[in-house]
């Protein structure tokens, strides 16, 4: 059947015109479909550092203002996979209740420094995940502790 | 009366857009996906720690190394096997090339297992303190992203 108004040219059927946007369609649809499927996206998750031992003094005597404030030492040991948790001595269940605690402290200061320091067998999933809850407290200053002899 | 010209007189007058955009499309998506690829070929899959305050990374031209580690603690880079000293040895030569400015952004970025030990990472830092970079960012998931 013809459409109204439309005259054929060159014998160009109106059926014939309709590939291309059939091609078109199913190209946006493999698209999508497969932008989809990609794998899921990396973020970034930036830290600082800190030397246990002090390794550079010249940094630690620049730092010097923010040595006023006690710092949270946090300490994970015991199962690699699934570590205890002591906030300066005082032993965790669970990250939760770490993270209770330290949204009080960062009420009571906010500018302390934190300092994570895993056992040398934890994982490092779980020490990522209370890197990001202390990030997520709020407190800015969050450093790992590492042994200058371990590298 | 002016007489107005026919539409559709001439043969060659038609210009069919649809196949144009077809093809522009096909272009686009060609090397969209074949970029993407390419950046995913390069990059060891790691199953990454989570962390919901992980964020895009904010400039993409900053000088950077990335190191990947494994669970069983083996690193790699740009896609081959690289011990400790291999990997100071890199990090100095990168910097060594580097300016003041470039240095003073240059980042550390690791791409390791949540499996791995924390002692693997050490060498890692320790190294980063001894050339005096302390970004370090650590490539995360975000939960809903987590497989």
């Amino acid at each position: 059947m013809r459409i109204p108004g439309q005259r054929p040219r060159d014998g160009l059927d109106i059926n014939t015109a309709m590939t291309p946007m059939i091609d078109v369609v199913f190209l946006l649809l493999v698209f999508f479909v497969w932008t989809i499927s990609f794998e899921a996206i990396e973020r970034l998750l930036p830290s600082q550092l800190s030397s246990e031992m002090g390794k550079q003094p010249s940094t630690i005597t620049e730092l010097s203002p923010e040595m006023d404030f006690e710092p949270i030492i946090i300490r994970m040991t015991g199962d690699p996979a699934d570590p205890s948790i002591q906030v300066n001595g005082q032993g965790y269940n669970s990250l939760d209740d770490v993270g209770v605690f330290l949204k009080q402290a960062y009420q009571i200061n906010r500018e302390a420094p934190v300092r994570i320091h895993p056992d040398d067998e934890v994982h490092l999933g779980p020490v990522i995940s209370l890197f990001d809850l202390t990030r997520q407290c709020g407190f800015e200053k969050v450093s790992f502790a590492t042994r200058p002899d371990a590298g | 009366m002016v007489a107005l010209p026919r539409r559709n007189e001439g043969r060659a007058i038609g210009f069919m857009m649809t196949p144009m955009i077809d093809v522009v499309f096909l272009l686009i998506i060609f090397f969209l996906i074949s970029s993407h690829l390419t950046r995913q070929e390069k990059q060891t899959k790691l199953p990454l720690p989570v962390a919901t305050m992980g964020a895009h990374p904010a400039e993409m031209d900053a000088p950077k190394l990335v190191v990947n580690v494994e669970a069983t603690g083996q690193m790699s880079m740009s896609g081959a096997n690289v011990t400790k000293e291999e990997f100071q040895g890199r990090l100095a030569a990168t910097l060594a090339k580097l300016n003041e400015k470039d240095r003073s952004q240059f980042e550390v970025r690791i791409r390791c297992s949540r499996d791995v030990p924390y002692r693997f990472m050490q060498p890692i830092m320790n190294a980063c303190v001894g050339q005096g970079i302390w970004n370090i960012t650590y490539a995360v998931y975000r939960p809903e992203d987590a497989q």
